[in-house]
């Protein structure tokens, strides 16, 4: 019979927090699955084939890095790859092929992850690693592929891709050029009025923005009922998910507000035709912010760990979405903002350092 | 046996990109095809061949203080040489490697061989050298140029290897910037990987 021990000696940590790894990350799962729920409801079953492939090409990849590597196989388990395949799944047009997905997956985990030593040394965060490898190989797939939400049910379900009510769409001359657009790639065109004007006829540009901001079109944009990638079309159920990870202590709030709140405010001073006249609702609910916002800016291992170093870490990547939107060559840059920011981490981090309690302020 | 050894050793024991990490700038920029490789190695081991033989035949004549600005010279003069004669009779390749052969003046593979092995060594072992230096520099190009050309276009040599879809649809960043880094860290990872095996046994 073992002795009833009263004065245990242990090193510290004394205080132990009730986070595991695994615990968060399958909070992060269940978070996303109202936006994959929504996916399906939109984009049809191929796009839960999508997610899944990704994340079965995941665990294969982590299985055989761990196995290549001699390290513990267990950690396959811990959520991450899954985590991992599902947000790389959302980043992709729902009509790509299927070995898109596992090309991707396979890409983030030995490259992304495991070749800079597994989670919690990895400097970008893997999904959108996967995303820009998918980029750059497969420009083609990986810039065209939307379909219409709802099209795989029935044809005329009176819903777009651009996100534009169908009665106000009827109303623009030329507008098939844009029902095959996202909302951002038309917000793109627009930029360029006199192309626009030029292939759509006089004052087409003031229409089609005027179409992008009216409450039909917040309203699709809110609900996801937009062409767009496999997750990130609904702000409604992604802010759901968003919650609950609150509500569980996994996310912390400054970093997603302070991405989107850079988001909105440049959105207004330079996303619209000039200045100070931009539509921030529009930039906030179009594209991938909402899911790299609630998602991805807030990936415990790639961004900075101090307050003062999150918000600096939001607001410089909503400062380079926002250039990318309004003067770079692509019509979203919320993926490669965020890797970006991934590799001025370590720096923020050093610089935003707390003091340590009794340390004197050097001066000078 | 010893001249094999001062040619044999720049091949893999002490190769000028694996082993030394010496003229990384060509080894990325120029290996989108093995057509780009064979031709800069060729380019390249010319030079570090001459420079290594009259860098070593004037190594008791250069003064020490200047030597460094004489080995650009000889160099320089060389490369000059590469870059005429290439443009004469290899028009298509010299487009195609552009601004990279007047840049062979400052791979440090060859300034690295002539500070370190020509400056103190006979004129038949610094040929030996420059030679086995030359020719392990472009067997480490066109491996990976191999890498590249295959995966970002499906072909080796400009001969189809993998099929007309894989060509339709290569991975594009294979042979764009990116794609050398990453494949260069893999190909340095392998080699790593052999060391330790060996100093493990």
């Amino acid at each position: 019979m073992a002795e009833p021990r009263y004065f245990e000696l242990a090193v510290s940590p004394h205080v132990e927090g009730h986070q595991t790894t695994r615990k968060v990350m399958f909070d992060v799962v269940i978070a996303l699955l109202p936006a994959l729920a929504a996916a399906v409801w939109f984009f049809g079953p191929r796009a839960l084939l999508l997610v899944v492939l990704s994340v079965g090409a995941a665990l294969v990849a982590e299985y055989a890095s761990l196995r290549f590597m001699k390290r513990p196989i267990s950690f396959v388990l811990d959520g991450s790859a899954i985590v991992t395949g599902i947000l790389l799944a959302f980043n992709l047009p729902p009509a790509v092929p299927w070995w898109i997905p596992v090309a991707g997956s396979a890409f983030a985990i030995v490259v992304a992850k495991q070749a800079f030593g597994g989670l919690g040394h990895n400097i970008m965060n893997p999904a959108l690693l996967g995303r820009a490898f998918l980029v750059a190989s497969f420009p083609v797939l990986m810039t065209a592929g939307w379909i219409a939400p709802g099209r795989w049910q029935q044809e005329g379900t009176g819903l777009t891709t651009s996100g534009i009510p169908q009665e106000q769409l009827a109303e623009i001359e030329g507008a098939d050029a844009i029902t095959g657009a996202t909302p951002l790639n038309i917000m793109k065109q627009t930029y360029d009025r006199e192309t626009m004007d030029s292939r759509m006829g006089e004052g087409a540009t003031e229409q089609v923005r005027e179409s992008l901001s009216s409450g039909g079109t917040y309203l699709n944009l809110f609900l996801g009922k937009i062409g767009g990638c496999i997750g990130e079309t609904s702000g409604l159920l992604l802010l759901l998910g968003a919650l609950y990870l609150v509500a569980r202590g996994v996310l912390e709030v400054r970093l997603p507000l302070s991405y989107l709140g850079t988001v909105a405010l440049l959105g207004w001073v330079f996303g619209g035709s000039g200045w100070f006249n931009g539509d921030p609702l529009f930039h906030v609910l179009a594209g991938g912010v909402i899911l790299g916002g609630l998602f991805m800016v807030s990936d415990m291992v790639t961004t900075p760990v101090t307050p003062k170093g999150r918000v600096i870490f939001g607001v410089g990547a909503g400062l380079i979405t926002m250039i990318v939107r309004r003067w770079g060559g692509y019509p979203e840059g919320c993926s490669y903002s965020i890797l970006l920011m991934n590799l001025a981490t370590p720096l923020i981090d050093r610089y935003t350092r707390p003091r340590i309690l009794g340390e004197v302020k050097k001066s000078g | 046996m010893r001249l094999w050894g001062e040619f044999a050793k720049g091949i893999y024991k002490e190769n000028p990109v694996f082993k030394q990490a010496l003229g990384m700038c060509p080894f990325l920029a120029v290996t989108t095809s093995v057509e780009n490789a064979l031709g800069m190695g060729a380019a390249s081991t010319f030079v570090v061949v001459c420079s290594n033989f009259l860098v070593s035949v004037l190594r008791k004549l250069i003064p020490r203080k200047v030597r460094i600005p004489c080995y650009i010279v000889i160099i320089a003069t060389f490369v000059t040489l590469v870059d005429m004669v290439m443009n004469a009779y290899a028009p298509q390749l010299h487009r195609s490697l552009g601004i990279f052969i007047p840049l062979i003046v400052v791979n440090c593979m060859i300034l690295g061989r002539a500070e370190g092995f020509a400056n103190k060594n006979t004129v038949i072992k610094s040929l030996a050298d420059g030679f086995g230096m030359g020719v392990g520099f472009t067997l480490a190009m066109i491996l990976i140029a191999s890498f590249r050309e295959i995966l970002g276009n499906g072909t080796w040599l400009a001969v189809n290897v993998l099929g007309e879809r894989f060509h339709n649809q290569p991975v594009l960043i294979a042979i764009l910037a990116p794609g050398a880094f990453i494949i260069m860290g893999f190909i340095l990872g392998t080699f790593n990987i052999l060391e330790r095996r060996k100093a493990g046994r």
